[in-house]
């Protein structure tokens, strides 16, 4: 998030707090007082949080940085004051990404809460309508493609463009793969650009030395922009692989905007039912570990080819 | 995806034997979205043993034929055979677990009572699986709390202490029900435990081999050994017998203990009150009890009811004993069950360095390991990393091959425990530096420590996962 952005909201909810509107911030004469007001009653984390920001108005060329309160650790952080029972809370709080135990000021969440919840939100937000960067295409060596989609506004609302590509992309690809291949990899930027950013550098080995114990050569892997998950059913038509292994960034919620999925199928072809993909989710460092989810699917893809079946057809 | 395995517990104590038959329902928790997490959903104890006086010979040693008689014969009674018995444990527990064939009575029952039945002793162990058999564990887990459980069996009181769940200490005291004997009939004193006669002797006490006595007359012992209970659990401060009365160690005490349970033979009297004859099993258990339920143990700590008194230990080992592994592991060894493997744990000194670190000091400290010059078989224990990038998977694994070089000359597999749920891809690094030659055991979410032992049984639930029993192996 911007550093600007941050102060101005920080601003505003302050001047909320003590009841003043927003606009009046402007003056810098009038909010003085408030602000410090706001001090005296907030948390550490808010006073801290205040007392870096102070200056910043002062020089506006400041090479000073606020703490990223996105790096605090939610499960560690009860705010209910004096709580009957503290351990007892805080197992409760290790069980669940919930925000449990943020307390209240008044009928309304406390500063530290309301900025670290709109700052996650920023973040998936941004995950969904970034780009992975061209950098990152071509040091992990990928061969880049797109779907029918012209930009991210229509990446969002025309869901079947996401699936498609366009003949000449399809002779790319056919030009730029092994033809019924064992297993053609792909990656696809999804609802997540951070997730692939995130996850691929440790996954795509893992994958590939996985297979490679089972006898499995990795060929040439595929990155698709805008991409959706059925866009996987035209790249197994195209390239007649065995199977056809996907790894899309997740829709981004509030506990991570680095999630990612992997979508398997044997043999996939347009227009097939949705029970014949395996999924593996929740693929982060909050979830399960890119390096042992890759070794996982090793070992699923070798499976699927041993018994030529997916999905629901595939009896684990 | 649900499963059963069928688990055999047997505890030869210093009074009496033992056997109960346990199932344990594993179940795939994991979504079908995610990776497969398979976990014990369920414990059950299907068949109760009778419970028999620990059969001894003329010379002091256990009578081991005829302990593999009664196995048989309650083999035969629950209607099961014993190629049905997936799992379990043969504890071997207080005085007995001293007699001079105690090792080789131990080794030789857990092979006739089934394939992956393992042996297991060590004071430590026993007060463990008690207080897990008595359900203090999960007492302390459902009201976040800690509590100590004292499993006063014939020869010893074994503590243990839980919070929230998770074992934080144990002790073991010699003081048990059996270490005065009382005949029935004459109510003459038959036998004096030597640590007892010496605690007789420095308070004093009239009591001597031979004397008819009394209730009244056995009170002032009784509560000396009162006594020595309150100070195990931090109630009094430790007197000058305390020391002397402790088996291998007491608890820390560094907190107070709000909850206590209480398990074993005595455990029964100090929950209930016996109105018959207090010397009906000749001994001293009764009036220990009784004394207990009215000292400070009971009335200034919280007491929970114990799921199980005499039989806590033996259903502590037909159903706390066998844990599975996590359920991405890699293995390519197929010979199970593999027992008695010893384990090396290594510091987070040594496995947050260099690869070159992580191999010195594996190489180094095998030599702990070494029988007159000669390597045994070792597996290597060792956090790993929460989600570590594939690199530091490639340096965990290129210093465990360099460091384990000793025991692949010696044709060993290569047997590696991770804390974190990192073993498939471990596993996977090695396998191939291996060359794809040598075989390969790599599991994890498995807590293990230095003077450990391992047990990995065939795998199960479509070879997800190994069944392992992390134990110790300590005699007197």
């Amino acid at each position: 998030m911007e550093e600007k952005d941050l102060k101005s909201m920080i601003e505003s909810i302050l001047m909320e707090m003590v009841g003043n509107k927003p606009e009046e911030a402007a003056e810098p004469a009038r909010t003085e007082a408030p602000v410090q007001q706001a001090v005296v009653v907030a948390e550490p984390v808010l006073a801290e949080l205040v007392q870096t920001t102070q200056p910043a108005e002062e020089e506006t060329d400041s090479d000073e940085c606020l703490d990223d309160i996105t790096e605090v650790d939610l499960r560690k952080l009860l705010l209910v004051p004096d709580p009957a029972d503290r351990e007892g809370y805080m197992k409760m709080k290790e069980k669940t990404p919930a925000r449990l135990g943020v307390w209240r000021a008044g009928p309304r969440y406390k500063t530290f809460t309301s900025l670290r919840f709109r700052a996650d939100h920023a973040a998936a937000q941004d995950a969904v309508f970034s780009y992975v960067s061209e950098e990152f295409v071509k040091e992990m060596n990928l061969v880049a493609v797109e779907t029918m989609c012209r930009d991210k506004d229509e990446y969002i609302t025309r869901p079947d463009l996401g699936r498609q590509f366009s003949t000449d992309t399809i002779e790319y690809i056919k030009k730029h793969t092994t033809n019924q291949a064992k297993v053609q990899m792909m990656v696809g930027d999804g609802l997540s650009s951070a997730a692939i950013e995130a996850n691929l550098r440790d996954i795509v080995p893992a994958i590939a030395q996985g297979l490679k114990m089972y006898g499995i050569e990795v060929g040439n892997i595929l990155f698709v922009k805008h991409c959706r998950v059925p866009s996987m059913d035209m790249v197994g038509e195209a390239t007649e692989a065995d199977v056809v292994c996907l790894l899309v960034g997740e829709r981004p919620g509030l506990v991570t905007a680095e999630s990612m999925s992997a979508y398997i199928a044997y043999k996939p072809t347009v227009g097939m039912p949705e029970a014949r993909r395996t999924v593996i989710s929740n693929i982060h460092s909050g979830g399960t570990p890119a390096v042992e989810a890759g070794a996982h699917i090793a070992e699923l893809i070798k499976t699927m080819i041993e018994r030529q079946a997916s999905g629901i057809d595939l009896k684990l | 995806m649900n499963e059963e395995l069928l688990s055999v517990g047997i505890d030869m104590g210093t009074s009496t034997t033992q056997l109960v038959l346990s199932k344990l329902y594993i179940q795939n928790l994991g979504s079908a979205f995610s990776v497969p997490r398979l976990v014990i959903t369920d414990k059950e104890v299907v068949y109760r043993s009778d419970i028999c006086f620990t059969p001894m010979l003329a010379d002091n040693r256990i009578d081991v034929g005829q302990i593999q008689t009664f196995v048989q014969e309650q083999y035969r009674k629950a209607g099961i055979r014993k190629e049905e018995i997936q799992t379990g444990a043969v504890i071997i527990t207080g005085e007995t677990a001293r007699k001079e064939n105690a090792n080789e009575v131990l080794l030789s029952l857990s092979g006739f009572a089934g394939d992956f039945v393992v042996a297991t002793a060590g004071p430590d162990l026993e007060s463990i699986i008690a207080a897990k058999g008595a359900g203090a564990h999960t007492y302390s887990k459902e009201h976040s709390t800690s509590i100590v459980n004292i499993d006063i069996g014939g020869g010893t009181s074994n503590l243990a202490l839980f919070s929230s769940g998770e074992l934080l200490d144990t002790g073991c005291l010699d003081i048990g029900g059996r270490l005065i004997k009382v005949d029935q009939v004459t109510r003459e004193i038959t036998y004096i435990a030597p640590k007892i006669k010496q605690l007789i002797a420095r308070r004093g006490i009239q009591l001597a081999l031979g004397q008819r006595v009394t209730p009244t007359e056995l009170e002032p012992i009784i509560q000396e050994m009162v006594k020595l209970l309150e100070e195990s659990v931090g109630l009094r401060p430790p007197g000058d017998f305390y020391d002397i009365i402790v088996t291998n160690k007491g608890l820390k005490l560094d907190r107070t203990i709000p909850c206590i349970s209480f398990s074993g033979g005595v455990a029964d009297y100090i929950y209930q009150e016996a109105a018959d004859d207090v010397f009906k099993f000749g001994d001293i258990g009764i009036l220990l009890g009784r004394a207990i339920a009215t000292s400070s143990l009971t009335q200034q700590m919280m007491v929970a009811r114990a799921a199980e008194t005499i039989r806590a230990t033996v259903v502590g080992a037909g159903s706390h004993t066998t844990e599975i592994s996590g359920s991405t592991i890699t293995y390519t060894e197929e010979s199970f069950p593999i027992k008695n493997i010893p384990i090396l744990k290594l510091s987070w000194a040594d496995e947050s360095g260099s690869d070159e670190v992580l191999a010195r000091a594996i190489s180094d400290k095998l030599n702990w390991f070494k029988l007159n010059n000669d390597l045994q078989k070792v597996a290597i224990a060792l956090e790993g990393k929460k989600s570590p990038s594939f690199l530091e998977v490639q340096k965990y694994a290129h210093g465990l091959h360099k460091g384990m070089a000793e025991l692949l000359e010696k044709e060993y597999p290569l047997i590696v425990i991770v804390h974190h749920d990192i073993a498939k891809v471990l596993g996977q690094t090695l396998y191939a530096l291996l060359g794809y030659k040598k075989d390969v055991v790599c599991i994890d979410s498995v807590q293990v420590d230095n003077g450990d032992y391992i047990d990995i049984g065939k795998p199960i639930a479509g070879g997800k996962v190994l069944p392992v029993v992390i134990k110790t192996l300590v005699f007197n």
